[in-house]
């Protein structure tokens, strides 16, 4: 009975219940169970090291910490039940933190040597204890616990958990904007530092200098080292705030396809933060896998290295990256295999005749893939005389159906249903594309608007990107003349019903492959995408992604404008779900799908479902009566 | 190891000149289920017991048994400990209970909730079957509690009101959860809670190794204790 009890408690919380049956009960015989009264100082900093993780059963502790240098105690953490402490002391050596029972607590202790055997067969229990403990530590101001060596060199999560301050070079040279390109130089050796920032008059960052810049703009280009640096800096600077999480500085590093952030505490300057800090922190992040791609001059180079970036996928999961910032990430570097085909496709046909934009479309166009499933893409090229029609249509042809080929090699599967610019119907003049939303919005039939639906969703993602503009205001002008268009959309909106129950309970597939499988793309994903196009088309909003959509409508005069909030939670908590699934399909070298078993789920999970459930009824049933016109 | 070391050590006492720190004790917290309560009549049915390592309880590596008693069951105890005449025709004599009983508790100090009456069973049992009896030093947590109640009348914990409180009295006092009262694991491991809480008490009175230990926790003071009227140490 006294395993019993413990067996139930691991199975309840992370990271013990991930693990398999058997084994957990096999733990629960190496546990003792201690208890520590309100007040007692449990381990004490610098005093010996735990010889045990600390599993609380009930009560709560307080950690602390007391600088080496004198100075305030620091709260670093409160623990409460289903949590543990004492694991950096396990693992490095050190106590490092007061801990204190400020309730009476129990405690279930995993012996020192049990739990290094876990550590080597479940490398995520790890994983999961060390993110925990090391999120908490990495909130601390304590300057002396930012020392990352402390961690076991561990320093992949800090990506995801670090904010950019912690990392950044606190110290860097400033000079202002008419500084000789010689001082500047002078006073970087004599700071030693790599890189200096440039700023204007009143203090804002204007431009930045670094050593490479040297290297490829005054030494290789002879430029006078008596004039100003602003003639070779490069500029603008981003600034980012020390606060800001090191994850969203390399996204935007990544997209802007920069390498240095100014990093400020409220407006002034604090240092700078290069990609250099990023990859020594992380080893193999996405901005490596950035590199990697743009550093690769053919089909066969880029193949492997597009293949292999889904790895990092495991990584973001692991390190509670939300969903919907996983998604864009994954955008983000399939945008660039795209980009670098492309312009390897350029390479191999000779620079294009006229203008084009290469479309992304679907849940590409929305950045809401998760793992890669198959090509949806389109392109759109500047109208051209009538002579030079047909060898400009053979030469995008050519470059397109290249493009296909090129994209299956970098991992990219062919779309089935041939949503593909190698398809002829998909790679025309801008004129005949306008035509094509004309007649989609115009005349709308029920097969026909479920087959745009993904065009809806387009977006450029290089080439000419006015072309892009031009469609899109094209469909917006024509859309509030053409109300049927949206009454159609609305109508196969209500139509997917969420599988609720009579009951209340969520509904699975009775038979088949998937037998008490729920289908998360159909019913739960695609709803929710489908609400958001509908409100963003009928108020002439531009976004193609749903949370875009979603957050321009929080202001607007819609009908959503109050649901905003839980539509955006519901479809960050169903994507979420399905990124876990899918990578753990992909880990187990299963094929991928989007069938979930309600069975797998924790009761909470299977509760956020029924309540996104529940919330597309509701907003089914707004359409319904706005759009009953319409509704067949 | 000489003769009286070794012995020392199976007994669970130590040379005196080296008192055992309460934290480095290994305990048997044990409880045993009865037919009843007379001891000419009466016979051990379960004994349900575990080791504790200072005030660690370790959860693995329990006793249980259930023991074929010579005597007839009593309909009225059956009631209390839900173990049925049918159930025990299965179960091994004390016999062989004993013997790896003996073993389980070589080398440790025996704890009990009203440990004299469970010792009492224990040890005719064990005289009748090998001459000896169970020498190992034995602690009662119905004598501590008693010990300690004079010195913190004021704890809630410690005002229960009642002159000797029960087990299970004491378990909703200190907030131990009772999840199988009355089988003799489950108790033995509420007892063991109860041993956890009290130790903190116990040394902030002073109580810190085996001997001391041994002498308010000695299941004979169990009276003296709970009705002693003045505040003075039993040392």
């Amino acid at each position: 009975m006294l395993i019993d009890e413990a067996v139930r408690f691991l199975s309840q919380i992370p990271p013990f219940q991930f693990l398999e049956g058997p084994l957990r009960r096999e733990l629960a015989q190496s546990l003792t169970m201690e208890f520590h009264p309100k007040g007692a100082v449990i381990l004490q900093q610098d005093g010996p090291v735990s010889d045990y993780l600390q599993i609380i059963q009930k009560g709560m502790v307080k950690i602390t910490h007391r600088p080496k240098g004198g100075g305030d105690e620091v709260v670093v953490d409160y623990r409460e039940r289903g949590e543990t402490f004492g694991l950096v002391s396990l693992m490095g050596g050190q106590q490092r933190t007061t801990i204190v029972a400020l309730q009476d607590t129990v405690c279930y202790l995993l012996p020192k040597g049990r739990f290094n055997e876990l550590v080597g067969s479940h490398p995520a229990i790890t994983e999961y204890l060390l993110q925990f403990h090391l999120t908490k530590y990495l909130e601390m101001t304590s300057r002396e616990i930012q020392g990352k060596s402390l961690f076991l060199g561990s320093s992949d999560h800090l990506l995801f958990t670090a904010q950019v301050g912690e990392i950044c070079q606190r110290f860097t040279t400033v000079v202002e904007a008419d500084t000789t390109i010689r001082e500047t130089a002078r006073r970087m050796v004599e700071e030693r530092q790599s890189a200096a920032l440039v700023v204007g008059p009143s203090g804002e960052p204007i431009g930045i200098l670094t050593d490479s810049d040297f290297r490829s703009k005054v030494v290789a280009e002879g430029e006078p080292i008596n004039g100003p640096v602003s003639r070779v800096m490069s500029y603008p600077v981003v600034s980012v705030d020390e606060k800001d999480p090191c994850f969203e500085v390399v996204l935007k590093m990544l997209q802007r396809d920069i390498y240095h952030v100014a990093v400020t505490r409220e407006g002034a300057i604090r240092g700078v933060v290069t990609n250099h800090d990023f990859m020594v922190l992380q080893g193999r992040s996405p901005l490596a896998f950035s590199e990697d791609i743009e550093h690769q001059t053919t089909l066969d180079g880029l193949a492997p290295v597009s293949r292999k970036a889904l790895s990092i996928i495991g990584a973001l999961l692991r390190e509670g990256t939300r969903a919907t910032n996983i998604t864009r990430i994954i955008s983000e570097l399939n945008d660039r295999v795209v980009r670098k085909v492309l312009e390897l496709a350029e390479r191999e046909f000779g620079p294009p005749p006229v203008p084009y934009c290469w479309l992304a479309l679907g849940s590409e166009g929305r950045k809401e893939q998760t793992f890669r499933t198959d090509q949806d893409n389109a392109l759109v090229y500047a109208d051209v005389s009538e002579i030079q029609r047909a060898k400009v249509a053979d030469y995008f042809r050519r470059f397109s159906v290249f493009m296909r080929h090129g994209l299956i090699q970098c991992g990219f599967e062919a779309c089935p249903a041939n949503y593909m610019a190698s398809n002829p119907d998909w790679c025309q003049p801008l004129s005949e594309w306008k035509r094509y939303f004309s007649s989609w919005i115009s005349e709308p039939n029920p097969e026909a608007v479920l087959k745009s639906l993904i065009f809806f969703d387009f977006r450029p993602l290089h080439g000419d990107g006015s072309l892009a503009w031009e469609l899109r205001e094209h469909f917006g002008r024509l859309i509030p003349d053409y109300p049927v268009f949206l009454g159609f959309l609305a109508n196969m909106l209500v139509k997917n019903r969420p599988p609720i129950g009579f009951f209340g309970g969520v509904a699975v597939e009775r038979s088949g492959e998937h037998k008490d499988g729920l289908n998360l793309k159909i019913k739960g994903v695609a709803p929710l995408v489908d609400i958001a196009r509908l409100f963003a088309l009928e108020k002439g909003i531009r976004h193609a992604s749903t949370l875009e959509r979603l957050e321009a409508l929080r202001g607007s005069t819609s009908l959503l404008a109050d649901l905003v909030d839980e539509l955006e939670y519901a479809f960050e908590f169903i994507t979420l779900l399905r990124v876990h699934h899918q990578y753990r399909q992909m880990e187990a070298g299963t094929p991928i799908d989007n069938f979930i078993r309600l069975d797998t789920l924790s009761s909470l999970e299977r509760q956020s479902l029924k309540n996104a459930f529940r919330l597309i009824l509701k907003v089914q049933d707004l359409v319904m009566d706005r759009y009953k016109a319409f509704i067949i | 190891m000489g003769l009286l070391e070794w012995g020392r050590e199976k007994l669970g006492w130590r040379p005196s000149g080296a008192d055992v720190p309460i934290l480095d004790i290994r305990f048997t917290v044990l409880d045993t289920e009865l037919t009843g309560l007379d001891e000419r009549r009466d016979d051990i049915v379960s004994i349900g017991a575990l080791h504790m390592h200072g005030g660690r309880i370790e959860l693995g590596n329990t006793f249980k048994a259930l023991v074929n008693p010579r005597a007839v069951l009593d309909r009225r105890t059956v009631v209390i400990h839900g173990i049925t005449p049918s159930q025990l025709e299965e179960m091994p004599v004390i016999e062989g209970v004993l013997a790896s009983f003996g073993e389980y508790v070589a080398g440790t100090v025996l704890v009990g909730h009203c440990l004299s009456i469970d010792l009492a069973f224990l040890n005719r049992d064990a005289r009748r079957l090998t001459g000896t009896r169970f020498r190992n030093v034995a602690v009662d947590t119905l004598s501590l509690y008693g010990w300690l109640r004079q010195r913190h009348a004021d704890h809630p914990a410690f005002a229960t009101g009642m002159p000797g409180p029960g087990l299970f009295d004491l378990a909703a006092a200190f907030e131990i959860p009772v999840e199988e009262a009355h089988t003799a694991i489950g108790d033995a491991y509420v007892t063991a809670q109860l041993l956890q809480r009290l130790l903190p008490f116990l040394t902030q009175a002073g109580v810190r190794d085996l001997s001391s230990l041994r002498r308010v926790g000695n299941p004979k003071r169990q009276m003296a204790n709970l009705i002693a009227p003045d505040g003075h140490t039993h040392f």
